[in-house]
């Protein structure tokens, strides 16, 4: 492992950009209709839960990614093959990623411009993050998380100060029961955004203070789901039920309502300064755990050397990964959630601490 | 290392030769629409109207003189199947990229607004480049190409003419509303709500006002003005509504800033004027026996502005007496407002969704005939709250009795 | 005092060189052996090197009471101040009467004592020794019979005087500058920071120039690690000449390939001064007034030395127009290209109606509009900064027409492209560090190419990539962009706010990492207690 070490609150800043990542530009959870703040709150609620699996695993291995110590659990050859997997869950997902993120800025700023362009461009930039490597990433973030949140509160002030604003967007609560809410929650909330916190046990090991990791972890995560669900809220006060499910980006158009004294309007640039930012880190850092961890399974010693051929793979793929926009969406939302979100976020961390559990009681070592 | 520069170097290169500027767009190729009138042709065709801005003769960007010899706009028309295909033909004649990214008003032919306005804009609303914050206007009586036609004196582009004058009615005299097209399709996808759209209409000689001669007169040959405001039911126009009737409405929809009442006073017509400053609607659905009824309440404040007749206005009595009349005044013409859309049964208050709101397992049930069957017999208590703050700059009318 | 341990600590690194690598260098003619005890060969060697030198004046003379021995003092004209050497050392040998039967130490002895008017007297025995003393202004004295010779400090001769500094005005402030004399420039800075913890290290860098580097630092306060960073790396030199700082600066600084300066160069005494009490290692070159500080972070270069003597409001403010301006600076051309051939969407109606017939009769694409306007302001500033000030006027004329009226009245540009490139010509001159204005111009013309090619993706994805960049950049270990990326708390004070002087408790946590406290804490001045009978009146 490089020698490089991030501190508590560069991971805190990592984590909540991560976590805003595409979330905040894409339609979350907008099946829940005027209830999406709520399905993003038992999300969070839930991946809390799911992310104390992952904090207990790395309790047990404060030293190893998450590649690591899934080799020691369940033994070499299972454990190589299961890393095999994640790394490239990672990677697929960095992909799948940066083709929304492609898709969101050819639909509403470069219709004219080919898909492949914008992608290069991203991914360049992304290896050259990921080949500066995660103290780098850090300190960016730290300076881009100040300015998101300084974009964010006067994206709200404007907002609010346009007056098209309208509380009872949001009544009546709970207009179809528990169900609809649940079935968001099952569906989409929980897995994007908080059960990629996933990707974070790639990166625990890297920071110089562990005792506190989950502290922070936990923390980013439940600041970032207020963010999200005050966000939601807002474009859902904003723009209504109906208007919200109906966009394929909800924050734009709330966005584009902005109009205040005939100068502050036309505002279209926020959205993509914010799609941009976000982007980036989520790609970046399923990207860098993708690297890191194929490093580590293959015994490289500088991730550096392995930066560009894979970040030309994960363009590729996300070329290649669906023909449509429609086809990719609905990738993501049916087959990469049960077949890949719900066991690899779920279920192998849950097995994988069941069965570190049931070693340490029974086996004389788990080392 | 040698290898990853040489990657690295490919890929910059790659993407510089493979970029050649797709999505760009140069100014001076740019047709900016700043208008979009929708008519109906006999065979039943969109007829497209774009007002096209001419950057050069627009005053104020006359940089290099010439200006003032052009018309700041010209319009192209084509017909077509869709909007879609409509603009598409346009440029067979027109010299440049049709660009919707300014398009601020939509003005909408009396006839297609009687027809109905389904699929009219979900063109716009796809769109990338078209802004639904675009005001929407019914051409009343006339075609939507003949109101984009008029040349107007003081602002060039006679969308902005329109929109400025949209914008400063609303505020100032509130019988019209500044609409976008944002709102009109929440209202027309909403079932608890139908749309309300401002009118404008031309006084004067439409065919006189195309020439530049319009606006080197003092009094235009030919004027756009607001006129009413159209109700729409089902997306059809359904009935135009005027003076204080259409003030109810923009009352109930809570969109009234400032405005003038008159009400009569020892016996005199129109004898008190009442400026209002600030003004807040609230409605609530209430249940009397499973049956939703709607109050509303109206508060205002503000001034007196006008005075006809002999009142004491230092007098506080005196300034009650006046608020119970402007109550009951606002009062009749909200209620009037109420009983004439009622009476085409159509729900342009969004009694609908106050109704949604307080109680969405009654509105599952209702919601489908809400318009037709509930509206209709609505009961509705209108209340008004009127404050006079402040009596202007003099406390008595100059004329004694 | 002082001056002697420079002395020492210079011959200590003499010492150090002479033994460690071929000092000499091109310079190897020096003959290696030692001198002679003739006077007469001596001299001829001194000739012969110096290629009679016309400005190398030997001047013979006779000691003893029969003068009968023969004796010079060799020096450089120019170098020296010769009131100096005829009264201080010429006068006193002359005066004494020489004791022919002294041993040689005691014969050094005796000069030295005779010599106690002037400073610096020194034995010398190799002629390496007696060309760098005699070429740093020093008189050498030769006796015949005797193997070796004495050198007596004289420096003396023109400097430029003490003047105000060209490139880093404050209104208020100390007016001096720095000179090209390092010795006049240290002591610039001893005036200022009276603590003999105030450490000075002398070398000589270049194997033909024999140019005195000087490294500064406060002992206690400085990070040892970075001290011995900077010497290892001035050590690591091996270089003909130096001639300026820069030469230094471009060997000593942590990655060349990036356009952002990794060191801080000055020509204020105060400005170093204060970056010294930081923790931070000045580095003096003989030769100019620019004086190199390491470590260097980004902020650093938004921070102009009046926001310390202005208070702390008004320096908070200036501090962000600053980064505003330079935000302009760099994005401002690229931000039209932009919007003009992009996202017109962006630009209020009225406004993009103006600029579009503003276009209507220019020839050009915008980017090739905007390309030609920023490369001729780049000409024209080039061509003020380098011309004789007589003709500076005329430059002016001129530009004036080619970035202004004439140039939009011909229809070759937009006059809102004239602004564009005006406001951003301002915001450039008004950085405060010119090292960084001159990133941001090269910075500039890559982020109009990314607009040209990608609108404002293209401008965002490049900003994102320069900052990437600045993140990861180090200065001597420190990372560039603290302490905003990683984020300092306790030294945020002083990045983007200049909080209140009692605040500034600490120093700057990466540069130095032993010595933090700065300042007590509780010095908010406050107006003084209301007394007794105060308080009884307002009660």
């Amino acid at each position: 492992m490089e020698p490089i070490q991030i501190n508590i609150r560069q991971l805190f800043v990592l984590i909540v950009l991560f976590e805003h990542g595409s979330a905040i530009v894409i339609p979350l959870g907008v099946s829940a209709k005027q209830d999406v703040w709520i399905a993003i709150l038992l999300g969070l609620a839930l991946g809390l839960l799911v992310f104390s699996v992952y904090g207990r695993l790395f309790r047990c291995y404060p030293d190893q990614p998450l590649v690591g110590y899934i080799q020691h659990i369940v033994g070499a050859p299972l454990g190589k093959l299961l890393g095999i997997v994640y790394v490239t869950y990672f990677l697929y997902i960095a992909a799948r990623v940066l083709r929304d993120f492609g898709e969101l800025l050819l639909t509403f700023a470069y219709p004219e411009t080919p898909l492949f362009v914008l992608n290069a461009i991203m991914a360049l930039v992304v290896m050259y993050g990921a080949y500066k490597g995660l103290e780098v990433l850090a300190r960016t973030g730290e300076l881009f998380l100040a300015m998101l949140y300084v974009m964010a509160l006067a994206g709200f002030v404007l907002v609010f100060v346009s007056g098209v604003m309208d509380l009872s967007q949001l009544e009546p609560v709970l207009e179809e029961g528990w169900g609809r809410v649940w079935k968001t929650v099952f569906t989409e909330t929980l897995y994007v955004p908080f059960g990629e916190m996933i990707v974070f046990t790639m990166l625990f090991p890297y920071v110089n203070n562990p005792a506190k990791v989950s502290r922070a972890a936990v923390i980013g995560m439940a600041l970032t789901g207020l963010n999200l669900a005050v966000i939601a809220a807002i474009n859902m006060i904003v723009l209504g039920p109906d208007g919200a499910s109906r966009s394929s980006f909800p924050l734009l158009d709330t966005i584009r309502r902005i109009q205040v004294a005939h100068f502050f309007e036309r505002l279209d640039v926020l959205f993509m300064i914010a799609l941009i930012i976000g982007g980036f880190f989520k790609i970046s850092i399923f990207f860098y755990a993708g690297v890191v961890g194929a490093a580590h399974l293959f015994g490289i010693s500088k991730h550096q050397r392995i930066v560009y051929p894979l970040g030309l793979l994960v363009l590729l793929l996300s070329i290649a990964i669906a023909s449509n926009y429609a086809e990719h969406i609905y990738e993501g939302l049916k087959i990469v959630t049960f077949y890949l979100h719900i066991p690899l976020q779920i279920i192998i961390p849950v097995l994988l601490l069941v069965i570190a559990a049931i070693r340490r009681r029974f086996g004389p070592s788990t080392k | 290392m040698k290898r990853r520069i040489a990657i690295f170097v490919l890929l910059v290169v790659c993407t510089g030769m493979l970029a050649g500027c797709w999505s760009k767009k140069e100014l001076t190729d740019l047709a900016f629409i700043i208008a979009v009138g929708l008519d109906k042709t006999k065979d039943g065709k969109y007829l497209a109207s774009f007002q096209v801005v001419n950057p050069g003769n627009v005053a104020g960007a006359t940089q290099r003189g010439g200006g003032a010899a052009g018309v700041p706009v010209s319009i192209y028309a084509s017909t077509g199947d869709s909007l879609v295909e409509a603009s598409r033909k346009a440029s067979q004649k027109l010299s440049r990229l049709p660009y919707y990214a300014h398009t601020n008003l939509v003005v909408i032919g009396e006839e297609v607004a009687r027809e109905g306005l389904d699929g009219v804009f979900d063109a716009l609303e796809r769109n990338n480049q078209f802004r639904t914050t675009a005001r929407l206007v019914i051409a009343h009586g006339h075609s939507a190409q003949d109101v984009l036609t008029v040349l107007t004196p003081v602002d060039k582009i006679s969308a902005n003419q329109i929109i400025k004058t949209l914008e400063f009615s609303e505020m100032a005299w509130g019988q019209t509303m500044n609409v976008d097209v944002w709102q009109v399709i929440r209202d027309l996808s909403s079932p608890g709500r139908n749309p309300v759209v401002t009118g404008v209409k031309i006084e004067g000689n439409p065919t006189r006002g195309k020439r530049q001669t319009n606006v080197q007169s003092s009094v235009p040959d030919a004027r756009v003005s607001l006129d009413g405001l159209a109700l729409f039911k089902n997306g059809r126009l359904v009935k135009w509504v005027n003076g204080p009737t259409a003030r109810g409405v923009v009352w109930v929809l809570d969109r009234i800033k400032q405005t003038n009442v008159t009400i009569p006073w020892n016996g005199k017509q129109e004898a008190i004027g009442f400026r209002t400053v600030r003004a807040k609607t609230d409605v609530e659905a209430e249940f009397k026996g499973g049956r939703p009824s709607i109050s509303v309440h109206i508060g205002a404040e503000g001034d007196i502005s006008e005075v006809l007749t002999m009142v004491h206005l230092n007098d506080p009595a005196v300034l009650l007496r006046l608020e119970k009349e402007l109550d009951r005044h606002i009062e009749n013409e909200v209620k009037q407002a109420i009983v004439s859309a009622q009476r085409v049964r159509t729900d342009v208050f969004g009694f609908g969704d106050a109704v949604h709101r307080a109680a969405p397992r009654l509105w599952k049930k209702i919601q489908n005939e809400w318009h037709d069957r509930y509206f209709p017999e609505l009961d509705v208590t209108v209340t008004a709250d009127i404050y006079i703050r402040r009596t202007g700059l003099r406390n008595k009318p100059y004329m004694e009795k | 005092m002082l001056f002697q341990w420079g002395m020492r600590q210079q011959k200590k690194r003499m010492d150090v060189k002479q033994e460690g690598s071929d000092y000499s260098g091109e310079a190897s003619d020096v003959p290696q052996e030692p001198l002679s005890a003739e006077l007469a060969v001596n001299i001829d060697i001194i000739r012969q090197k110096t290629g009679e030198s016309s400005d190398v004046i030997i001047r013979r003379f006779a000691l003893g009471q029969k003068w009968q021995i023969k004796a010079a003092i060799i020096f450089v004209d120019g170098l020296v101040d010769e009131k100096n050497v005829y009264e201080f050392v010429l006068t006193p040998l002359l005066q004494a009467s020489f004791p022919l039967a002294l041993e040689e130490k005691e014969r050094f002895q005796w000069i030295e004592k005779k010599l106690a008017a002037v400073g610096g007297v020194k034995h010398i025995s190799d002629w390496g020794k007696l060309f760098f003393e005699l070429f740093s202004g020093a008189t050498v004295m030769l006796i015949d019979g005797t193997p070796f010779a004495v050198s007596a400090s004289t420096k003396g001769g023109e400097y430029r005087s003490i003047e105000e500094p060209q490139t880093q005005i404050a209104v208020r402030g100390p007016r001096e500058g720095f000179t090209e004399s390092l010795r006049a420039n240290t002591a610039m800075i001893r005036r200022r920071i009276r603590n003999p913890n105030l450490w000075l290290e002398t070398m000589q860098i270049g194997t033909v120039t024999q140019t005195d580097v000087a490294i500064m630092y406060i002992k206690g306060i400085v990070n040892d690690g970075i001290v011995k960073e900077v010497r290892e790396r001035l050590r690591r030199i091996d270089i003909d000449s130096v001639l300026e700082s820069g030469y230094i600066e471009q060997l000593i600084e942590d990655q060349t390939f990036t356009t952002f300066p990794t060191t801080y160069h000055t020509e204020r005494p105060d400005i170093v001064a204060a970056n010294l009490l930081e923790g931070r290692v000045a580095v003096f070159v003989e030769g100019t007034p620019f004086v190199l500080l390491a470590p260097a972070v980004f902020i650093q270069f938004f921070q102009a030395v009046e926001d310390y003597y202005a208070r702390f409001d008004i320096a908070t403010a200036l501090r962000f127009l600053r980064v505003l301006i330079f935000f302009i600076s760099l994005v401002a051309p690229a931000i039209y290209i932009a919007a003009t051939t992009f996202h017109q969407e962006m630009i209020p109606t009225q406004l993009v109606i103006a600029i579009a017939a503003q276009r209507e009769a220019v020839p050009f694409p915008g980017f090739v509009e905007a390309l030609v306007m920023e490369v001729t302001f780049e000409i024209l500033r080039e061509a003020g900064v380098r011309l004789p000030r007589a003709v500076g006027q005329a430059v002016s004329i001129v530009g004036a027409l080619v970035i202004g009226q004439a140039a939009v009245e011909a229809g070759f540009v937009s006059s809102a492209m004239v602004i564009v490139v005006s406001i951003t010509a301002i915001a450039s001159f008004a950085t405060p560090s010119f090292a960084i204005a001159i990133s941001a111009r090269l910075i500039r013309f890559g982020l109009m190419f990314l607009a040209a090619m990608f609108g404002f993706y293209g401008i965002m994805m490049g900003i994102l990539a320069m900052i990437l960049h600045l993140c990861s950049l180090r200065s001597f270990g420190v990372p560039y962009m603290s302490p905003l990326a990683p984020f300092i708390p306790s030294n945020a004070g002083d990045t983007l706010f200049r909080v209140p002087t009692w605040m500034f408790r600490e120093r700057p946590r990466l540069i130095n990492q032993k010595n933090i406290v700065r300042q007590s804490g509780d010095q908010k001045p406050e107006p003084p207690a209301p007394s007794r009978q105060e308080k009884g009146d307002g009660a």
